[in-house]
């Protein structure tokens, strides 16, 4: 059962697994790959945005520092204390550098366009440094329009750093909402990847079903067959067993024992198995000194051929009883079997008178008897009419020799005859095995024709002999009983 | 030998065997209604029990609706075999066709 269902199980589960598992490796890839662009964009606009805080602080610091720088100035024109001027030195050292972090920042963040704006900022830083500053602390009295002067440059200084600071706070917004996008991608690639993983599990689970009934299903069906297949074999050995039961009880062929007529017979099955073969004989002993032979085959083999085969000798039997006149015999016997639908059986019947030596047969399909006389070639007797069981329309006639003291009588089935196909030399063959055999006239002679004939040869079909040897004695026994 | 058309011919050749029955029986089933039957067995040299039982069915059937049947055999071995069958006894046998023709023409109605 396992060598059956072994590779039947590994073929079916490989199938759903290869491909539910190329499935998956699929979705892994395809997470790892997405995975990896969503953090590189991620990563880059968290990088962005930081990037344009810091650059946006240090614009806030150049507004600082200058507005330091001017607030030290005017405290300056007014005071004239030097302490005033801290405010304007510490603007004016931290403003280089922070025009130049901002200028750094914005080619870095390649936001090229906001260049003009800080080129702008620094040429008015320097035009009002020029202009105003220097004026205002030079001069102790400063002419109004330098005041007027500072006021316009440092306007456009703040309106040059708001410039840059909303171009910064544009990129912000875009840099913002490119990383919001990378988050509804992330959220997206995650849903995908659960509903992948959720519909591998399920093609996996229907597949897994689907091969689990089919399994269940072979085996089922497998199951089924083995038990089919016992029941017949189960079935094959009963009849076989039933019919070498009714061959064994029907085959009690028990030969009459008497002074004026020496019997033999013998019958092989052709093999083995179809021991159950459809040949029989019979002899026995009827009233007035006289004996009845039959031999017979049924065509076919089986339990329907040894039970026909049954009837036909149970009914040849009882209608001998009757009438023991061969063509009345096997007339009846036809009769009961067209009636009864029997298997086509060919038949012999004779009727030996021990006293005058005489025989009476008739044959219905069957070969003809072999009668071999001392210093005589054996000869093949006339031939019959059609088979048993065929049509009612038949007219058997019992045709009679008259024989010698020692002639031998040899009834048979084709089986003895058939020489490979060839009737010729199967009846060459029976009449010389005959010949051969009568001449030594040993107790069992239907065996030793058998192995004559049979010397070189395989038994192909049942064979079945069956020999009378007419006693050379002038019948001491039966003329007393005659007068009595 | 005036009527040919009524005549139907069933030709069969070789050895007859169990293996061939199915073709026998076609062969047979094929002129079951005829008016009259000419089996042409000339080239058959063997038949087996089976084979013998077709023919055997064949012919007493045909006989039973009075429908006139001749066999042609002409192979010793065949003509042999169907003595031993007792068939010689029961049907009307020739060893050409054209002589089973005459007897059929004669006998066939119209």
């Amino acid at each position: 059962m396992d060598t059956e269902w072994q590779p039947r199980l590994a073929r079916g589960f490989s199938i759903p697994l290869v491909a539910t598992l190329g499935f998956l490796l699929i979705v892994v890839l395809m997470l790892v790959v997405g995975g990896n662009f969503v953090r590189s964009v991620v990563g880059q606009a968290f990088q962005d945005a930081e990037r344009i805080r810091s650059t946006r602080m240090h614009v806030a610091n150049m507004v600082n520092q200058q507005l330091d720088e001017e607030t030290g100035v005017r405290g300056y024109a007014v005071m004239r204390s030097p302490i005033m001027l801290d405010p304007y030195f510490g603007g004016r050292a931290a403003l280089p550098a922070e025009f130049a972090r901002v200028r750094k920042d914005l080619n870095e963040l390649g936001m090229q366009s906001a260049l003009p704006a800080l080129d702008d900022a620094v040429a008015t830083n320097n035009r009002w440094l020029h202009r105003v500053a220097f004026p205002m602390i030079l001069a102790h009295h400063p002419h109004r329009s330098v005041e007027l002067r500072g006021k316009v440059l440092v306007d456009r200084f703040r309106r040059d750093a708001a410039a840059i600071d909303a171009t910064m706070a544009q990129r912000a917004a875009l840099v913002n909402a490119r990383a919001e996008a990378s988050v509804v991608w992330v959220g997206g690639f995650a849903s995908c990847a659960v509903l992948a993983v959720i519909l591998a599990a399920v093609i996996f689970t229907v597949q897994q079903y689907r091969l689990t009934e089919r399994l269940e299903r072979e085996r089922l069906t497998l199951d089924r067959a083995r038990r089919r297949s016992a029941e017949h074999a189960a079935a094959y050995e009963a009849e076989k067993r039933i019919a070498d039961i009714l061959q064994e009880a029907f085959s009690e062929r028990l030969l009459p024992e008497l002074d004026s007529v020496q019997f033999s017979a013998t019958y092989v099955p052709a093999t083995e198995q179809t021991k159950i073969g459809g040949d029989w004989y019979d002899a026995l002993q009827l009233p007035d000194d006289r004996v009845l032979v039959v031999i017979g085959d049924v065509t076919g083999h089986g339990i329907d051929a040894v039970v026909a085969m049954n009837k036909a000798r149970q009914l040849v039997i009882g209608c001998a009883l009757l009438d023991a006149t061969p063509a009345r015999i096997l007339a009846r016997v036809n009769l009961e079997l067209v009636r009864a639908r029997s298997p086509i059986i060919t038949a012999c019947c004779g009727v030996v008178d021990t006293r005058t030596r005489e025989l009476e047969y008739a044959a219905a399909g069957h070969p003809p008897p072999v009668l071999l006389e001392p210093g005589c070639r054996a000869r093949l007797l006339d031939f019959g009419a059609l088979p048993l069981g065929v049509t009612t329309k038949v007219e058997y006639r019992t045709r009679r020799v008259q024989t010698v003291p020692g002639a031998t009588i040899v009834f048979y089935t084709d089986g003895a005859l058939e020489y490979g196909r060839d009737l010729a030399s199967g009846e060459a063959a029976l009449l010389a095995a005959v010949e051969l055999v009568g001449a030594r006239a040993p107790a069992d002679a239907a065996r030793a024709i058998r192995d004559t004939i049979f010397r070189r040869r395989k038994v192909t079909d049942d064979v079945a002999i069956l020999t009378l040897r007419l006693s050379e004695k002038t019948l001491p026994a039966a003329s007393p009983r005659r007068i009595a | 030998m005036n009527d040919h058309d009524s005549i139907s011919v069933v030709s069969l050749g070789g050895e007859l065997e169990i293996g061939r029955k199915d073709e026998i029986r076609e062969a047979l089933a094929a002129a079951r209604d005829a008016e009259s039957v000419l089996v042409d067995l000339s080239a058959v040299t063997y038949a087996d029990s089976i084979a013998l039982t077709e023919l055997l069915r064949f012919c007493v059937g045909a006989q039973q609706d009075e429908r006139p049947v001749a066999l042609v055999i002409a192979t010793p071995q065949f003509a042999r075999l169907v003595q031993y069958a007792g068939l010689s006894e029961a049907f009307t046998i020739f060893d050409n066709v054209p002589e089973a023709r005459e007897y059929l023409g004669a006998r066939t109605p119209r």
